[in-house]
C-alpha cells in the first residue's frame, strides 16, 4: 500500500520517479522498460508508448467512445500488427481522424505512464530491441514524462491527501447529495458500488485512469466516496504493534515497522 | 519477437491468421498526417498570436505547445488554464439546455470557449469535442494591440473541429 504523507515518498516526490529510465533516455536506448505496475516503450531515448494493466488502452478508449468501432480496430490490428504500424493504418485507412489518434495515444501514453512509474520495490528491467505494435505516433520526451508524472502526484494530494480510493473498491458515503455535482463525477459516483475500483470504472467510461483518481479524490474531498475495507487495515496494525518486542534501545527495523504500521492506519 | 500486452478485446481466428500473413507488407510506409503540431502552426498564423497550446483540463497536462506562454513555462500556463477551463466547464450556470430544448443532451462540456481579456492580451480557451472520452481543449494566448478576437474566435473553433475530424 501506497504511504499516505510523509515517508519514502517525500523523497521520491523531488527526485526523477524512475533514474534507470533517465539513464536508458541519455544512451538513446529503444526497447521496453519493464516495471511492476507497467511498461513504457522507448525508441531511440524516447518514450513511443506506454501500458498498465490499470489503464484501459488505446483500443478501449477509442471504441468505447464510439470513435472507432470493434471491426476497425481489428481490421488495423490484422493489416498492420505485424509490421507494428497499426496506428498509422487507423489513420491511413480513415478509421481515425489523425489529431484524434494523437490526442487519445498521448492521453493514454501519460496516463499509463503514471501507474508504470509508481513507487515500487521491484526492480524494473530492460529489454532492448522490444518494441510496440502499434507504432509510431506522437514521441515524448523521458524528462517530460518524469515531470509530469511527478506533477500529478502533487496534483492528487492537493486535490485529497488520502490515496485508498487510487486502488481500492470505491463505495458512495451516506451523506446526501447537497451541492451540485458536475456530470462526468456524477457518472463515477453511480458506478461507486463497493466492488469496483478506479481503474475499473475507467475502463468501463472509456477513460483515462487518471481522470478516474482525480474524479474520486474530489468525490471523496467532498465526503460522497470512500474506499472500502478502511477499517480493515487499523485491526491488522494493531496485530503488528502488539508483538513489537520491548526494548529501550530501538533500533532501525523495529523504526521502519512502527512507521510501517502506522502508515496502514 | 516481443510484441508487448495484447489487445484487451479477443480477435476471432480469421483476423489472427490475417495478422501474421498479410502485415509483414506494411513495413517502412509512413507520412506524417495533420495533427497537434499543423493544428498548433496553423493558429500561431492569426494576426497577434504569441503562443498556443492543447491541453487536457482534467489533468493539466500540455499534448502539445508552441511560440512564447504568458509566464515563460508553457506547463505552469497548460496547468493554470487548465484550472478556468474547468471551472468553467463543471458550473451549473453554463450547463443549461438551449431555450425550446431542441437537440437534446450533447457529449462534452457546454461551454463552447472562454475568453479573458487582460491589460496586455487575450487569453482563448477552446473547448475540443471529440468522439472519445477526452477533456480537451486549445489555448491561444492573443497580443491585444494587434490580435482580431473576433476573427481568432471564429477561427479557434473552426481549428478545434479540424483537429479531430480532419
Amino acid at each position: 500500500m501506497r504511504p499516505l504523507t510523509a515517508g519514502p515518498d517525500e523523497d521520491a516526490r523531488h527526485t526523477t520517479p524512475s533514474p534507470m529510465l533517465q539513464r536508458l533516455a541519455a544512451e538513446r536506448a529503444t526497447g521496453a522498460l519493464l516495471r511492476d505496475r507497467g511498461t513504457l516503450y522507448l525508441a531511440d531515448g524516447q518514450v513511443v508508448h506506454a501500458e498498465s494493466p490499470a489503464t484501459p488502452g488505446i483500443d478501449i478508449l477509442l471504441t468505447t467512445g464510439g470513435a472507432l468501432r470493434h471491426e476497425g480496430w481489428w481490421d488495423a490490428v490484422a493489416q498492420a500488427g505485424a509490421g507494428q504500424r497499426v496506428a498509422r493504418y487507423l489513420v491511413d485507412s480513415g478509421h481515425v481522424p489523425g489529431g484524434a489518434l494523437e490526442l487519445c495515444h498521448l492521453g493514454a501514453l501519460y496516463d499509463a505512464a503514471f501507474f508504470a512509474l509508481a513507487p515500487t520495490r521491484t526492480p524494473a528491467r530492460f529489454r532492448y530491441g522490444v518494441s510496440h505494435w502499434i507504432g509510431p505516433v506522437r514521441p515524448v520526451a523521458v524528462d517530460a514524462v518524469q515531470r509530469e508524472t511527478l506533477r500529478r502526484r502533487e496534483l492528487l494530494d492537493r486535490i485529497w491527501p488520502d490515496a485508498l480510493t487510487d486502488t481500492a473498491p470505491v463505495t458512495r458515503t451516506a451523506y446526501p447529495l447537497d451541492a451540485p455535482v458536475p456530470p462526468r463525477q456524477l457518472r463515477v459516483l453511480e458506478l461507486a458500488d463497493g466492488v469496483r475500483t478506479a481503474s475499473d470504472i475507467a475502463r468501463e467510461l472509456g477513460r483515462s485512469a487518471f481522470h478516474l483518481l482525480v474524479d474520486l479524490r474530489r468525490l471523496a474531498a467532498a465526503g460522497l466516496v470512500e474506499a472500502v475495507g478502511r477499517e480493515a487495515a487499523p485491526g491488522a496494525a494493531a496485530h503488528g504493534l502488539a508483538a513489537l518486542p520491548e526494548t529501550a534501545d530501538p533500533d532501525v527495523a523495529l523504526l521502519r515497522r512502527l512507521r510501517d504500521a502506522l502508515e496502514a492506519l | 519477437m516481443y510484441h508487448g500486452k495484447l489487445p484487451e478485446l479477443l480477435p476471432d481466428a480469421g483476423t489472427l491468421r490475417n495478422l501474421w500473413v498479410t502485415a509483414v507488407r506494411d513495413v517502412g510506409r509512413g507520412v506524417r498526417v495533420p495533427g497537434i503540431d499543423e493544428c498548433l502552426l496553423e493558429v500561431m498564423r492569426l494576426p497577434g498570436a504569441r503562443g498556443a497550446a492543447v491541453v487536457d483540463w482534467t489533468s493539466g497536462l500540455a499534448l502539445g505547445t508552441t511560440g512564447e506562454s504568458p509566464n515563460g513555462d508553457h506547463e505552469a500556463t497548460a496547468a493554470e488554464t487548465a484550472e478556468v477551463a474547468r471551472m468553467a466547464a463543471e458550473q451549473p450556470a453554463f450547463a443549461l439546455p438551449p431555450p425550446g430544448g431542441a437537440g437534446g443532451p450533447r457529449p462534452g462540456p457546454p461551454v463552447e470557449d472562454v475568453i479573458i481579456t487582460t491589460h496586455t492580451g487575450y487569453h482563448v480557451l477552446r473547448f475540443v469535442e471529440t468522439a472519445f472520452d477526452s477533456s480537451v481543449f486549445l489555448y491561444l494566448w492573443l497580443d491585444r494591440a494587434e490580435g482580431n478576437l473576433a476573427l481568432a474566435r471564429l477561427r479557434l473553433g473552426e481549428m478545434a473541429e479540424r483537429l479531430v475530424l480532419a
